[in-house]
């Protein structure tokens, strides 16, 4: 199973998902199998202004750790990457880095301009 | 003041809206003119989108549609769609009349125009995609100095290219902007656009200073991008939106 940890820089409490990679989808918004799959997919909300299609940086993460078992970044998303606030060396969209191996065991830091809150739906 | 109130997933304020006018552009596209509830306005800039909230059985999706109108005008904001095959967002959008209210979040987006570029401004648009590019044209005009503003509009039938008369009016009142189209069965659109550019901005000189604007679906965007990106053009000149 695949681990990934989900960091809020705004104080929120950190959620840790596991899942199999291999039956994504988990949602219908973002590439199947990626961080905004796999996050809505387990009830937690990532913002995705634009449905999840490249087209804006709201679903803006950051990588602590992992980095290097997601997918490569098209040259689409560093286009659009570059448009971002708070950009650093490994800032990804999360509707576009998909979780790869069935091992991986990522890390993500929701910047805090980048709001975020756990779905009405897991609150219930 | 708009009238927004705190709610959906994300946190961000959410701005209701009614429905001012229902447009059909033809017998798959429409317009839905969009007047926020109190006494506000949008506050945008040419080429962003907003997030509609589309109550679904299951949930509420969120799904873009392009602001078609210009932050200008002080009308109710213009969105554009066509229908689109298991489409549920866009679905339930031609379920609304006049009258409706309905909710969204933003304006989102980066692929923008503030003010036209020193350089010539060459916009590539097919079919709905001429949403963005419609209110950058006018500000690019409005803000332009000598250089040329051109538009490659391109659609599966002449009932399609839509806003045609206003662009072909604003070609006969402004000297520095070109408007062409080109229309063709859906399968070859892309590649016919592909040609075209290639024809005129990789071929026909060695000018690389253009500042290009290019929205579209599929991977047509990117083949576009790709052309121009390869022939010289700056990385940061070539603006697109792919959806």
């Amino acid at each position: 199973m695949a681990k990934l940890r989900i960091v809020f820089e705004n104080g929120a409490p950190e959620q840790v998902i596991e899942f199999d990679p291999a039956k994504a989808p988990f949602h219908h918004d973002g590439r199947p199998g990626s961080i905004l799959d796999v996050m809505l997919g387990h009830k937690l909300h990532l913002e995705h202004a634009c449905g999840g299609n490249c087209a804006c940086t709201t679903c803006h993460v950051i990588v602590k750790q992992g980095a290097n078992k997601l997918s490569e970044a098209t040259e689409q998303e560093n286009d659009m990457l570059d448009k971002a606030p708070g950009l650093t060396a490994t800032s990804r969209l999360g509707c576009q880095a998909v979780v790869e191996d069935p091992e991986a065991e990522i890390t993500v830091l929701i910047p805090r301009f980048t709001i975020n809150v756990v779905s009405e739906a897991a609150e219930e | 003041m708009t009238e927004a109130t705190p709610a959906e997933p994300g946190g961000r304020p959410t701005i209701r809206a009614r429905i001012e006018r229902v447009l059909d552009h033809n017998d798959d596209t429409r317009s839905l003119f969009l007047a926020p509830l109190g006494d506000g306005r949008v506050r945008f800039v040419p080429g962003q989108f907003i997030s509609i909230l589309i109550p679904l059985a299951e949930e509420i999706r969120t799904r873009p549609y392009t602001i078609a109108s210009s932050p200008e005008e002080a009308g109710p904001i213009e969105i554009c769609f066509n229908r689109v095959s298991g489409g549920r967002g866009v679905a339930w959008l031609f379920e609304r009349q006049r009258g409706d209210v309905l909710a969204f979040t933003g304006p989102f987006g980066t692929f923008t125009l503030e003010r036209a570029p020193a350089a010539e401004a060459v916009f590539i648009a097919e079919g709905t995609a001429i949403a963005p590019i419609r209110p950058m044209i006018r500000r690019a005009i409005a803000s332009s100095g000598r250089a040329m503003i051109t538009l490659l509009y391109a659609a599966k039938s002449e009932r399609h290219l839509l806003f045609r008369a206003e662009f072909e009016e604003l070609a006969r009142r402004d000297l520095r902007f070109k408007f062409d189209t080109i229309v063709a069965p859906a399968q070859t659109l892309y590649g016919r656009m592909l040609e075209a550019a290639e024809q005129r901005w990789v071929k026909a000189d060695d000018d690389r200073s253009r500042v290009f604007y290019v929205c579209g679906i599929g991977p047509g965007v990117i083949a576009i991008r790709n052309l121009l990106r390869g022939a010289g053009y700056e990385r940061r000149a070539v603006h697109y939106e792919q959806w």
